[in-house]
C-alpha cells in the first residue's frame, strides 16, 4: 500500500506502539509510590486478613512478571480491568466520565480558537500600537490567572451575584459555560500568543509586502494571505493544548465539582487504585497520540507544501 | 414574523421547566465521590449517610448517641453472653416489594461474615459464629464468646438489612450491589458517577413519610463551591464548609450553621517507645504546652470542643477524667525534672493536610507552642496512603515521633475507642500507633470486653481512662464537631454523634 492511506496505517501503528509503552512505563510506575494499596483499599479498620484477602483479590501477591502478563494480556483485548476502589470495571468508570470530560475541553478549546486566534492576528496586524499592548496584557493575565482564583471569582459574580449560572455541577447546557470559561482562560492566552508571533513572522515575508504592492485590501492581505501561512504553528499548539485539556483539566473540575476524568485520576492515586490509575493514563495516552495524528493531517491541508505519502 | 416572541418564551419556559419541581427536591451538596453504594463494602462516614436514606440497620442512633429500635423491636442476651436474640418489626417492606423478615436478615449477616465479599468493617461481626431465624420475625446471633458492643455495633450502616433479591437487580452481583434496595425511606433512582446521587420517595415507609419526594446528593469536592452552591441557592444543605468561613456563615441571616456532635477525637500521637518520649513527665509536659482552646477558637473558629479524657463525650464509657490545661511554666518544669533542656530536644512531626478540619494549620501552631518551651518541631505533611504506611511501620523502623491523627470509632462504644491503647493493638497488626503499653490497662480493657453488666463495664472503662489520661501517649487536642450550614428556609435539620447529618426529615419553614 502506499500513498496517503500508507501513511495513515504507519502513523495509526505509531500510536499503538506509544499507547503500548505508556501502558508498560505507567504499569511499573504506580507500582513505585509508597503505601500499601489492599491497606489503602482495605480502609485502617480492616483486620490483617481482611488486608490480605484484599491483596489476593487485587491479584497483588502474584510476581511482578506475572501482574505484568495479565495486564498485557488483558490490555490486548481491550480489558482494563476492575477498579480496586469500587468494583467496577475500569472502562465502565471511565466511559461514563468521558463525555464530561470531552465536553468541556471541547467546549474550552473552541472558545480558545474563536477568540484567541482573530485577538493575535490582530494584535499582530497593528504590533506596537495601542491595541497591540492591550492584548499583551490580556494575553499576560490569562497566562498568570490562576485556575482556582478565576473559577471561585467566575462563581461568586454568575451564581451568587447574579444567579445566572450553576455554580457547580454538570446539569444541562447552563452548567458548561462557567468551567469551559475558566479552562479557556490559559489557552485563549496561548493562543493568541502564539497566533500573534507566528503572524508577525509571515507579515515580515516579501510575499505579504508585494500583495500589499499590488494593492490587494489589507484586510484581505492579513487573512487569506498571511493568516492562513501563519496556522502551522498554531495548529501545533492548538492540538498540544487540546490533549492537556483532555486529561489536565483537574484543577477546574475540582472547582466546579464536574465529572470527569482529571478528577477520577487523582482520587485514584490517592486510593491507590492501580488498575484505575493504569486505565486513565493509557485513554489519556491514546487521546493526546490521535489528537496529535489528527493534527499533523490537518498540515495536509493548509499547507500546500505538505504533502504525505 | 407575526410570532417571533414565541420562540424566545418557549425557550424561557423550557429554562423555568427545570426549576418547576425545586420544590419537591432537596439537594444536599457534599464532598467525596462514594467508592460504593455497597454496604457491606462501606469505608466512609458520609456514604453510609447516602446509603442511610436507601437501607436500614437493625437499630439506629438518637441525638444523644443512644441505641433505637430501628428494624429491629427488641433485643436481649443470654446469661452466659453467647446468644443475643433479636425480634424484628413486622409490617416492613424493601423496596421491591419483598417482605422484611428473618430470611433476610440471616442473608444479610451470612453475606458480611462471608470471605468472598469485600468487608472493611468486618471486625466487630467476626465473634459472630451463625446467625439462624428463631422465628418469622425472630433471630438468634451465636457468638463465639460474650461481646456487650455488639449490638451497639450493629447500628452501622455496614449492617443494613438487604434482601436476598438484591442480586436479582440489573448490575448487581453477590458481591457487589450498585443499586441499594432496602427498607429505608427512599429508593435508589440513578447516579452519575462523579456528579451525584437521585433518591425517591418510598411511599411505602414503614416509617414517618418524609416530606421532600427527590433527594440529590451532588458531588462536589471543594469546600468552597460548597459554600457558593448555598449562597447561591442552588443547594439546601452542604457538609464541611471551610472553616475560616464559618463565622461569617453564622452571621448570615439567609444560612444556618449546624456544628454537629461529633465522635472524632484530634490528637498527637507520641511514640513512647522513644528514649526521650518513654518518659511520662515528657509527655505531660508536651500536653501543658499547647493551648488548645486557643486553637480551637483561632484555627478551627469553634469548631471543636477540647477533650476532657481519652474519648469523645457520646461514647459509651465515657467519664470525665480532667484537664490538660495551657501553663507553659509547668511544662518547662517537667521537662527540667525529666533532664531535657531547653533547645537540646528536637522531634519529627508529621500531620496529614486536609483530612481532618483545619489539621495541618493547627499542627503549625502546636509546633509554634512546643517551640515557645524550648522544643523544636518541624511539621512536615505527605498524602494519606503514605501517612498511613509511615505510621503503621513495626516500632523497629518507626520513625515518627509526633503524628497528628482523628480516630472516630465506627459505633459509639469505648471497645473500639480503647483499641489505641491496647497493646495487642501495636502496628502492623493493629492501628495503636503510640506503642503504648500498660499492662493495667490491658487488663482493664479485656474485661470491659467480656462484661456484660452495662454499669460495671463503664466503670472499667473509666478506670482504663484514668491510668491513660496521666500517662499522657497522646497530646490530648480536641473533640471535632461536624460543621454543615442549610439555608434558613429549611428546617429539622440536624447531626448525629457519628458525624452525620440527619436531613431525612427537613421540610422547609413554614
Amino acid at each position: 500500500m502506499s500513498g496517503f492511506l500508507g501513511y495513515l496505517l504507519q502513523r495509526i501503528v505509531g500510536v499503538m506502539v506509544t499507547v503500548l509503552f505508556v501502558a508498560i512505563t505507567i504499569f511499573l510506575m504506580v507500582r513505585v509510590l509508597p503505601g500499601d494499596p489492599a491497606r489503602v483499599i482495605a480502609g485502617v479498620l480492616a483486620s490483617e486478613q481482611d488486608v490480605e484477602r484484599i491483596r489476593a483479590q487485587l491479584g497483588l501477591d502474584q510476581p511482578l512478571p506475572v501482574q505484568a502478563g495479565i495486564f498485557l494480556r488483558d490490555l490486548v483485548q481491550g480489558d482494563l480491568g476492575v477498579s480496586a476502589r469500587t468494583s467496577s470495571p475500569v472502562v465502565e468508570e471511565i466511559g461514563a466520565r468521558l463525555p464530561a470530560t470531552l465536553a468541556l475541553a471541547a467546549a474550552g478549546m473552541l472558545m480558545a480558537i474563536a477568540i484567541g486566534v482573530p485577538l493575535g492576528a490582530w494584535a499582530a496586524a497593528r504590533a506596537g500600537s495601542l491595541g497591540d499592548v492591550l492584548v499583551s496584557t490580556l494575553v499576560l493575565f490569562g497566562i498568570s490567572l490562576p485556575v482556582y482564583w478565576l473559577g471561585l471569582m467566575l462563581i461568586i459574580l454568575f451564581s451568587i451575584r447574579l444567579r445566572w449560572l450553576p455554580a457547580a455541577g454538570a446539569e444541562g447546557p447552563l452548567s458548561l459555560i462557567l468551567p469551559a470559561v475558566t479552562l479557556a482562560a490559559f489557552s485563549v492566552a496561548f493562543i493568541a500568543r502564539i497566533t500573534r508571533s507566528s503572524m508577525l513572522e509571515v507579515l515580515r515575508q516579501d510575499y505579504v509586502r508585494t500583495a500589499h504592492a499590488k494593492g490587494v485590501r489589507r484586510t484581505t492581505v492579513e487573512w487569506r494571505h498571511a493568516l492562513r501561512n501563519a496556522l502551522p504553528p498554531v495548529v501545533t499548539v492548538i492540538g498540544l493544548q487540546f490533549g492537556e485539556l483532555l486529561g489536565g483539566a483537574i484543577l477546574t473540575e475540582t472547582v466546579f465539582g464536574w465529572p470527569g476524568l482529571g478528577r477520577l485520576l487523582v482520587d485514584s492515586i490517592f486510593a491507590r487504585d492501580y488498575p484505575m490509575v493504569q486505565g486513565l493514563v493509557i485513554v489519556f495516552a491514546a487521546m493526546f497520540a490521535i489528537v496529535n495524528l489528527l493534527v499533523d493531517l490537518t498540515y495536509e491541508r493548509i499547507d500546500p507544501r505538505v504533502r504525505y505519502g | 414574523m407575526r410570532r417571533s416572541w414565541l420562540a424566545p418564551v418557549l425557550v424561557l419556559v423550557a429554562l423555568f421547566a427545570g426549576t418547576a419541581t425545586a420544590q419537591e427536591t432537596f439537594r444536599i451538596a457534599i464532598g467525596v465521590d462514594p467508592d460504593t453504594l455497597d454496604p457491606a463494602q462501606s469505608t466512609t462516614t458520609t456514604v453510609d449517610n447516602v446509603m442511610d436514606y436507601m437501607a436500614e440497620t437493625l437499630v439506629g442512633i438518637d441525638e444523644e448517641g443512644a441505641l433505637v429500635p430501628q428494624l429491629a423491636t427488641s433485643w436481649s442476651t443470654s446469661a452466659d453472653g453467647l446468644a443475643l436474640d433479636i425480634e424484628l418489626r413486622q409490617g416492613v417492606v424493601f423496596h421491591d416489594g419483598t417482605p422484611f423478615d428473618a430470611n433476610a436478615v440471616v442473608w444479610t449477616f451470612e453475606r458480611l461474615l462471608d470471605p468472598e465479599v469485600r468487608v472493611p468493617r468486618r471486625g466487630p461481626l467476626t465473634v459472630i459464629e451463625s446467625v439462624e431465624a428463631t422465628g418469622e420475625h425472630a433471630v438468634r446471633l451465636n457468638l463465639a464468646n460474650p461481646a456487650p458492643y455488639l449490638m451497639g455495633a450493629l447500628s452501622q450502616t455496614t449492617n443494613a438489612i438487604l434482601p436476598p433479591t438484591v442480586v436479582d437487580v440489573e448490575g448487581n452481583s453477590y458481591e457487589n450491589v450498585t443499586r441499594i434496595v432496602g427498607t429505608g425511606p427512599y429508593t435508589f433512582v440513578g447516579r452519575d458517577l462523579g456528579e451525584r446521587i437521585t433518591v425517591d420517595r418510598f411511599d411505602g415507609y414503614w416509617g414517618e413519610i418524609p416530606y421532600y419526594e427527590r433527594v440529590i446528593f451532588q458531588i462536589v469536592p471543594e469546600a468552597t463551591t460548597r459554600e457558593s452552591l448555598l449562597l447561591a441557592g442552588q443547594v439546601d444543605l452542604i457538609i464541611l464548609p471551610p472553616a475560616s468561613d464559618i463565622p461569617a456563615l453564622e452571621a448570615n441571616p439567609r444560612t444556618e450553621v449546624v456544628l454537629g456532635p461529633s465522635d472524632r477525637t484530634i490528637f498527637i500521637v507520641i511514640n513512647t517507645t522513644d528514649p526521650v518520649l518513654q518518659d511520662k513527665r515528657v509527655r505531660q509536659a508536651l500536653n501543658y504546652a499547647v493551648d488548645k482552646e486557643a486553637i480551637v477558637q483561632g484555627i478551627l473558629f469553634g469548631a471543636a470542643d477540647v477533650m476532657d479524657a481519652p474519648m469523645a463525650e457520646s461514647l459509651f464509657g465515657y467519664a470525665p477524667i480532667g484537664a490538660y490545661p495551657y501553663d507553659p511554666e509547668r511544662a518547662r518544669e517537667l521537662l527540667a525534672e525529666a533532664g531535657v533542656e531547653p533547645g537540646e530536644l528536637s522531634l519529627d512531626f508529621m500531620s496529614p493536610t486536609g483530612r481532618y478540619v483545619q489539621d495541618f494549620p493547627a499542627s503549625q501552631a502546636i509546633a509554634n507552642f512546643l517551640r515557645d518551651v524550648g522544643i523544636e518541631a518541624q511539621v512536615r505533611t505527605m498524602d494519606w496512603p503514605s501517612y498511613v504506611g509511615t505510621m503503621l511501620q513495626p516500632p523497629e523502623s518507626n520513625e515518627t515521633q509526633l503524628h497528628l491523627l482523628g480516630w472516630a470509632p465506627s459505633y459509639l462504644d469505648a471497645a473500639q475507642q480503647m483499641e489505641q491503647f491496647d497493646s495487642s493493638q501495636h502496628p502492623p497488626g493493629g492501628l495503636a500507633t503510640s506503642f503504648y503499653l500498660n499492662e493495667e490497662v490491658d487488663r482493664l480493657i479485656d474485661e470491659a470486653g467480656q462484661e456484660i453488666d452495662e454499669t460495671r463495664r463503664a466503670q472499667l472503662y473509666a478506670e482504663a481512662s484514668e491510668l491513660i489520661w496521666d500517662d499522657a501517649p497522646w497530646i490530648f487536642l480536641w473533640v471535632q464537631r461536624f460543621p454543615m450550614v442549610h439555608a434558613s428556609d429549611v428546617t429539622n435539620i440536624s447531626g448525629l454523634p457519628n458525624e452525620k447529618f440527619y436531613a431525612i426529615y427537613a421540610r422547609p419553614v413554614e
